[in-house]
């Protein structure tokens, strides 16, 4: 060991934004996991429609609609909200590199409004199928698809939520500013994910792909 | 090194006895009896002599090597080696990866071209068409015509002629199985919801043992089946007996013993043509008699092993789905002289 | 590049004597900040990368004692024909366990659990990136395993073989839990195994020591960094697989049900995807073992740099374009099936480069024959025939033949073995004198290898012969016509020859314990940071961490190269630098000991164990690792309370990496 030179690191800071900090490695690597997860998921769904000459399967009563396509209402609202949802986590997002706690605890709090919504709607989402899991393979794979990406915004939420808390309560120190950052990488790609998920699931039926 | 050395010697002995040990057998996949067999075992052979050759030449390099550097005494590390060894290393490397790309390019495109061969085939075929479903644990072999008449159901025993262009169709039954008859053909699996197609010929008379070749629970080591080839016109004359409805019991003691198969549980799960048993769930008994083996070529077919099955099948073959049988040993004798009667 | 971070130290001022007993001062608080903690609280609690990879290592050995407990019952049953050993059911659920422990339980939790301890030190890192993830990992791992012996134990053990394939293993085919077991099991293990992953990206990526560029890191990480990135996009797949077939088992889901417009091979798609790439997961990381081992032994670099980078790099790449050869029984249509023909030839090229390029290496090197180079040549003499009948297994036609039969059991064996095995035993006798500061016999270390060696081949090389003359796999027995007795009792006697060569390490490693020579920090003149610091190296592993200035840190290093200084002693504590280039970033502070990773553990347990049962202890399980995960947030005692510090948004200019004369 040299005593001569050294490099010298007293002075560096204990976290900062983007890449530098390992957790926005660590965020990344499990966001990594989940899109392959919904790749595959999303592979299935059209190797699964392979095995049908109607998609979605016709339903056996008067009353259905011909092809019971997914209703688009519910899903549509949930697209549209997800997306302008961007608009104050992109704000917070920066209010919390500049260090400006008061436009941050304003930001997640909206934040956590849309994800509770989003969540509600959801929920409504899956009656709008038409099919329940355990109907066919239409309807299990539509469902996991839902259920897949519910769970994601259900814990993107509950993240939302224990920073808010974390703001309202403790200190605004930089961990938690790049916590916030982090969480908003994790909501664009929830978002993202469920723009792919949403044209698929309720867009190519009624493409209808195969003559 | 010298312990390496042993070491190495001794695994090549004992390959080269393991070798010595095997020619010839039926299910065997190297003592091929078909043109599809033949052209795997073929391709097989160019396979494993070239393979061979490369794992010599491979531990040759190595064994030359480990001599190479054990002689040095001096343990410092080598960290600029010089540029002509560098060089020389270079060359080598690359030699034996372009040697690699070679020999890989060769057997790929052989085994395309094999493979083509093989299924390109398939197409042609209009020879004979027989469609196999696999159960859990027999095999329900169906033979198909243009003639409905002409059309038959039997289990684990199949007859073809020989130098005929033999079709399979495949259907899974209730698990996956593989039907696989090494002598003749590679296999195929038989999915449940999927149909699959493939094709053998037997260019000699003989009997080929097939065995399932796809895990399919508590006894699929003892789902197995035989191809009988035999020339044409011992095959029509099978294959018009098979038509037939089932032989009439002609003694009193075969009377007897189709009374007791009708009124016992067979006829729960086992066909009699020409009886009023129908049942599919198990193998087709109209011409048992005429089968070399029962059980799916677990046993052979004998008065004793018959008399055993029935009544306790279980002590050959745990967990298949036949029950036990309860039966008194006259109607055991009577019953199985009428099975064996039905050829 | 400008110097913010280089200067003289104030140290090259004071004395000899109070430069030393700074220096003891220094190493002194340091033992204290990162003291393990003790007792019960300290065992469930102890976030140190070392101690808990070798809870790993200790965890997975059992493991593979279990699975070879299992093969030794099976080489019993089939040592002669229409045995009786064992029934049916008993040889099925045993087959199927033997698989899965040595797949999930063993190969790959061992693999990565040279990482997690050797990378931190490799790296020049005080700890991994994640310590509560890491610890988290072990403990979900753990779960998976009892979860599966508990079951196997009690009679309802998975027996549809080690991948399950449906409709075997769907609800109307295998009744009862024994699957669900099988199916939840997975779930741990690949949670496990991502959490591993994750890990290592964050450590490699980085807590690289300065100087430390990519182009400087030993193989050993590399092959690690790799595996990881497989892991990521490999183990997702199986999760569905095994999720999905537990769904259908479960809640009447469809997705493998034909009836209802379910597909069986889609279930063969969905696990092969994973299950290909699974096995250079086991592979790859030994391929690591093996480029340390022959530098350290053979005195010299490993001939070939960047093409044993690119190697593995497209060895991992292309390990995911092989999936369908599993497959080539289905009615897939051959055209596309071709194309996996030529994929599977393809990946013999990257392995075939590196194997050259070690025999180049150990051709000009000065070689130090000891035990772990002994097992470098096992893996040479035996993976290479598993690689060369996998080239065999490649083509399409020729597979029809030997799918499926004794002949693909014989060239998994020779490639896991061969391959992984081998290695992994080679890195025990390399570096157990490290982890436990003791040596092991080196003759009792040739006796293992012999005994191991000439068991292994008896045991295998049969193996190819009876696929050949038509033995399936997965038969518990098989008739005396067959002809196939001769060959099993070989095969089986070589079993327990095997064995015992297992046998004799685990007593060489008892006695090493109490009786080995003590090793000191160094013992093999080694290359790799590891080797630079005590046997077994303190808690933070590294007092001032070094500047690494070539590949070989310890053998290229100069007598007057600096250290890195200004990390606390009083808190833990480690550098963040950047990816490429290892210039200091950030000093970031590790989490301590914490209770959280258990308690979400056992909540993940909860879910997944209980949800077996009924669906709603997903329910109950998603509550319990919710408000653990909230504790987790809320309650680790190294965050303080610090007012918002403006950090600027660039870090300060590089730091000087050649030390500078006086």
């Amino acid at each position: 060991m040299s005593t001569r030179n050294v490099i010298d690191i007293s002075e560096l800071p204990h976290h900062g934004f983007d890449t530098y900090d390992p957790v926005w490695w660590g965020n990344n690597g499990l966001l990594a996991i989940e899109t392959s997860m919904f790749a595959i998921l999303i592979a299935t769904y059209f190797y699964l429609r392979q095995n049908f000459a109607l998609w979605p399967p016709p339903i056996a009563q008067l009353t259905a609609p011909l092809r019971p396509l997914p209703d688009l209402g519910f899903g549509t609202a949930n697209t549209i909200l997800l997306l302008l949802s961007c608009i104050p986590m992109a704000i917070t997002d920066r209010a919390a590199r500049r260090g400006d706690r008061d436009t941050c605890r304003i930001g997640l709090g909206i934040c956590v409004v849309c994800g509770l919504i989003a969540l509600v709607l959801r929920g409504f989402e899956f009656p709008a199928v038409y099919f329940r899991w355990d109907s066919n393979a239409y309807g299990s794979v539509v469902w996991f698809l839902l259920g897949m990406h519910m769970m994601h915004l259900l814990i993107l939420t509950g993240e939302t939520v224990l920073l808010f808390v974390w703001l309202l309560t403790r200190e605004f120190d930089m961990k938690h500013r790049v916590d916030i950052v982090t969480i908003g990488v994790y909501w664009y790609w929830v978002v993202t994910m469920w723009l792919i998920i949403y044209a698929i699931v309720y867009f190519t039926p009624r493409l209808d792909l195969r003559t | 090194m010298t312990e390496f050395r042993k070491t190495k010697l001794l695994t090549l002995a004992f390959g080269a006895l393991g070798f010595l040990s095997s020619c010839g057998g039926i299910q065997n996949s190297i003592n091929p009896a078909g043109p599809n067999a033949d052209s795997l075992s073929r391709l097989w052979w160019l396979m494993f002599y070239v393979c061979t050759a490369v794992y010599v030449l491979v531990m040759i390099a190595l064994v030359i090597a480990i001599r190479n550097g054990g002689r040095k005494s001096d343990l410092n590390p080598v960290l600029n080696p010089s540029p002509e060894t560098e060089t020389r290393k270079r060359n080598a490397v690359l030699s034996a990866v372009t040697a690699t790309v070679v020999i890989l390019f060769v057997f790929l495109i052989y085994s395309y071209s094999t493979g083509r061969a093989l299924t390109a085939d398939l197409a042609q075929k209009n020879g004979l068409s027989i469609e196999l479903t696999g159960h859990q644990w027999w095999w329900e072999v169906r033979y198909n015509d243009v003639d409905a008449s002409n059309i038959f159901t039997t289990a684990n025993e199949i007859h073809i002629p020989v130098g005929v262009p033999v079709t399979f169709t495949l259907r899974g039954g209730d698990v996956i199985h593989s039907f696989w008859v090494p002598n003749l053909a590679g296999k195929k699996d038989l999915i449940p919801g999927k149909v699959a197609t493939t094709w053998l010929q037997a260019d000699k008379p003989g009997v080929y043992r097939g065995q399932c070749a796809e895990y399919c629970g508590l006894q699929h080591a003892r789902m197995a089946l035989w191809i009988v080839a035999e020339p044409q016109d011992q095959f029509n004359a099978w294959r018009q007996n098979q038509t037939q409805g089932s032989v009439p019991p002609a003694t009193d003691s075969q009377r007897y013993g189709q009374q007791v198969f009708l009124s016992a549980p067979c006829v729960m799960c086992h066909t009699i043509n020409g009886t009023r048993a129908g049942s599919n769930f198990g193998p087709n008994l109209t011409h048992v008699g005429s089968r070399n083996t029962i059980a799916a070529a677990t046993l052979s077919n004998t008065r004793e092993h018959l008399m055993q099955w029935i009544v306790n099948s279980q002590q050959f073959k745990p967990g298949n789905r036949m029950p036990q049988n309860n039966l008194g040993q006259t109607e055991l004798d009577a019953l199985v002289d009428y099975l064996q009667s039905l050829k | 590049m400008s110097h913010g971070l280089t200067r003289k130290s104030e140290l090259a001022q004071i004395s000899d004597e109070e430069l030393a007993a700074q220096m003891d001062r220094e190493r002194a608080e340091l033992e204290r900040t990162w003291a393990p903690p003790t007792g019960l609280r300290g065992w469930l609690t102890d976030t140190d990368h070392k101690r808990i990879a070798l809870r790993y290592v200790v965890t997975a050995f059992v493991f593979f004692v279990f699975g070879g407990l299992e093969a030794a019952l099976m080489r019993i049953q089939l040592a002669r024909p229409d045995n009786h050993f064992l029934d049916p059911d008993k040889y099925n659920q045993i087959f199927t366990v033997h698989g899965t422990t040595m797949m999930f339980l063993f190969a790959v939790p061992i693999v990565t659990a040279l990482g997690i301890y050797l990378v931190p030190l490799m790296v020049g890192s005080r700890d991994v990136a994640f310590p509560r993830l890491n610890l988290y990992g072990y403990w979900v791992y753990l779960i998976g395993g009892i979860l599966l012996y508990t079951g196997f134990l009690l009679n309802t053990g998975p027996d549809a073989g080690w991948f399950a394939y449906v409709p075997l293993a769907g609800p109307a085919y295998s009744p009862g839990k024994r699957v669900d077991i099988w199916a939840q099991m997975i779930t741990f293990t690949e949670l496990s195994g991502l959490a591993g992953a994750v890990v290592i990206i964050g450590t490699v990526f980085k807590m690289r020591a300065p100087g430390l560029t990519l182009n400087r890191l030993p193989l050993f990480v590399w092959a690690q960094l790799i595996t990881s990135f497989m892991i990521i996009f490999a183990m997702p797949s199986v999760m569905l697989a095994s999720g999905l077939l537990a769904s259908d088992r479960l809640i009447d889901t469809h997705f493998f049900n034909p009836a209802e417009g379910g597909d069986a091979i889609l279930y063969q798609h969905l696990f092969w995807f994973f299950g290909h790439p699974e096995v250079y997961i086991i592979f790859i990381p030994a391929l690591g073992f093996i480029s340390s081992i022959v530098t350290a032994f053979a005195r010299t670099k490993i001939f070939g740099y960047t093409a044993m980078v690119l190697s593995l790099i497209s060895t991992g790449f292309i390990g995911f374009g092989l999936w369908v050869h599993h497959m080539f029984a289905t009615p897939i249509p051959q055209m596309g099936q071709s194309f996996f023909t030529a994929a599977s030839m393809i990946i013999t090229i990257p392995t075939g480069i590196q194997i050259f390029c070690w025999i180049a290496t150990l051709w000009t090197g000065k070689l130090n024959i000891k035990t772990p180079l002994l097992f470098v040549f096992g893996f040479f003499a035996n993976f290479i025939i598993g690689g060369l009948t996998g080239v065999m297994l490649a083509s399409v036609p020729l597979d029809l033949q030997i799918h499926d039969t004794f002949f693909v059991v014989a060239h998994l064996h020779y490639v896991l073995i061969g391959g992984s095995v081998f290695p992994l035993f080679g890195a025990f006798y390399y570096w157990i004198p490290k982890w436990t500061g003791r040596m092991l016999s080196e003759t009792l270390g040739r006796w293992t290898f012999a005994l191991m060696f000439i068991g292994f081949n008896l045991v295998f090389f049969p193996q190819h012969i009876l696929g050949l003359h038509g033995m399936p796999r997965r038969v518990y027995t098989y008739l005396p016509e067959s002809g196939w007795g001769t060959l099993n009792l070989i095969s089986s006697i070589g079993a327990f020859i095997l064995a015992s060569g297992v046998l004799v390490f685990i007593i060489n490693f008892l006695w090493s314990r109490r009786a080995g020579e003590v090793a000191g920090p160094d013992p093999w003149a080694a290359d790799t940071l590891e080797w630079s610091v005590s046997s077994p190296p303190p808690s933070y592993n590294f007092h001032n961490l070094p500047v690494v200035q070539g590949r070989h840190a310890l053998w290229e290093a100069t007598p007057d190269a600096p250290v890195v200084r200004g990390l606390s002693t009083t808190k833990r504590e480690t550098l963040v630098t950047s990816v490429l280039d290892a210039e200091p970033e950030l000093r970031f502070e590790i989490p301590g000991p914490s209770i959280w990773p258990f308690l979400v553990a056992l909540g993940t347990a909860e879910a997944f164990i209980v949800g077996i049962f009924t669906p709603w202890a997903i329910m109950a399980g998603a509550l319990l690792t919710g408000a653990a995960l909230i504790c987790w947030f809320f309650g680790d005692p190294n965050y303080e309370n610090r007012p918002a510090i403006e950090s600027p948004s660039k870090v300060a200019s590089p730091p000087e990496l050649r030390p500078k004369e006086v």
